[in-house]
């Protein structure tokens, strides 16, 4: 990664980040949000999180993986179960890099 | 979490300041872990943007929560609170207002604490991630992905937004396979939250 790409990013994520908090509370509290657009906003981030796990998980650095190969997508599924039953998100990150750590041995 | 950036971000090829300085401006919690995981698979920077600001939208909610809390609130004072809005900062925040133990001070004061400890942490991760060596051999790759799953489960609140996610996942795979880059999140996401909203009154 060159230098320059990842100040843009910086720049371009500090950007982008202040004016998605200020607007709507500089402008909101003036004109209240209409509850379409506030029920497709609660749906966005669970539509994220499942669009990147997917892509990160069986298309892991850019390459599709079998899913009988896959310790990226062995991996996931012990980890989703951690954080459902603990609700501990430092412990199921840990947790899901020990269970990689042991897919990957065992299927290499 | 400000410490496992400084660590991923060392390992994705950032310097000490870039690392530093994007937790201090961005402030974004997974945004930043979203744009590290689209950089290092190569995604172009209006991909990147494009991504992080939409998982960024929620923002725009907690903005819109907040803001008959603000309405009296002289505009430059919003405009401090708006930077340190984050997932953290809105929960407690909001919480206070609710009882009514919060006000312009106790937020600001919430605001300024939850940013020094992202910054420090990140510090420290920095800091540590030249004492570990090479993070490939403690599955430091995985660290992202389990976070982006716990996070899944996080915002699987009800049998809606677990509909919505699956439909997003199958969405996300085939617009993978079909569209450049890391365009696939952007177009699953608006796809299954236009649905969601549509179909679920």
């Amino acid at each position: 990664m060159s230098h320059g790409y990842i100040w843009a990013v910086i720049i371009g994520m500090a950007f982008a980040n202040y004016a998605l908090r200020f607007l709507p509370i500089a402008v909101v509290s003036r004109l209240q949000l209409p509850r379409p657009v506030m029920r497709w906003l609660s749906y966005i981030p669970v539509s994220v999180m499942a669009a990147l796990v997917v892509g990160e998980v069986l298309r892991p650095s850019g390459q599709w993986l079998a899913p009988c190969e896959n310790p990226y997508l062995m991996a996931a599924i012990p980890t989703a179960a951690v954080y459902y039953k603990w609700r501990d998100f430092l412990g199921t990150t840990l947790a899901g890099v020990i269970f990689f750590l042991v897919f990957r041995a065992l299927l290499s | 979490m400000g410490m496992a950036f400084g660590i991923l971000a060392r390992a994705d090829g950032f310097t000490a300041a870039q690392a530093i300085v994007c937790s201090a401006t961005a402030l974004a919690g997974a945004g930043q872990f979203i744009a590290l995981a689209l950089m290092t698979a190569g995604a172009d920077l209006a991909s990147v943007l494009a991504a992080t600001a939409v998982v960024n939208l929620r923002y725009v909610l907690f903005g819109a929560t907040l803001s008959p809390h603000l309405a009296a609130t002289p505009l430059a004072r919003q405009a401090v609170l708006a930077y340190t809005l984050t997932d953290e900062t809105f929960a407690v925040n909001i919480d206070d207002l609710r009882r009514g133990t919060g006000d312009d001070l106790t937020m600001l004061g919430v605001g300024l604490v939850s940013w020094i400890g992202w910054v420090a942490g990140t510090v420290a991760g920095v800091l540590a991630s030249s004492v570990l060596g090479d993070p490939s051999r403690f599955g430091a790759e995985y660290a992202m992905v389990a976070m982006f799953t716990a996070l899944l489960v996080a915002q699987a609140e009800d049998r809606r937004h677990v509909i919505v996610g699956i439909m997003a996942a199958m969405v996300a795979i085939v617009c993978a396979v079909v569209l450049p880059g890391t365009w696939y999140i952007i177009v699953a996401a608006i796809v299954a939250a236009t649905v969601g909203a549509v179909v679920f009154r």
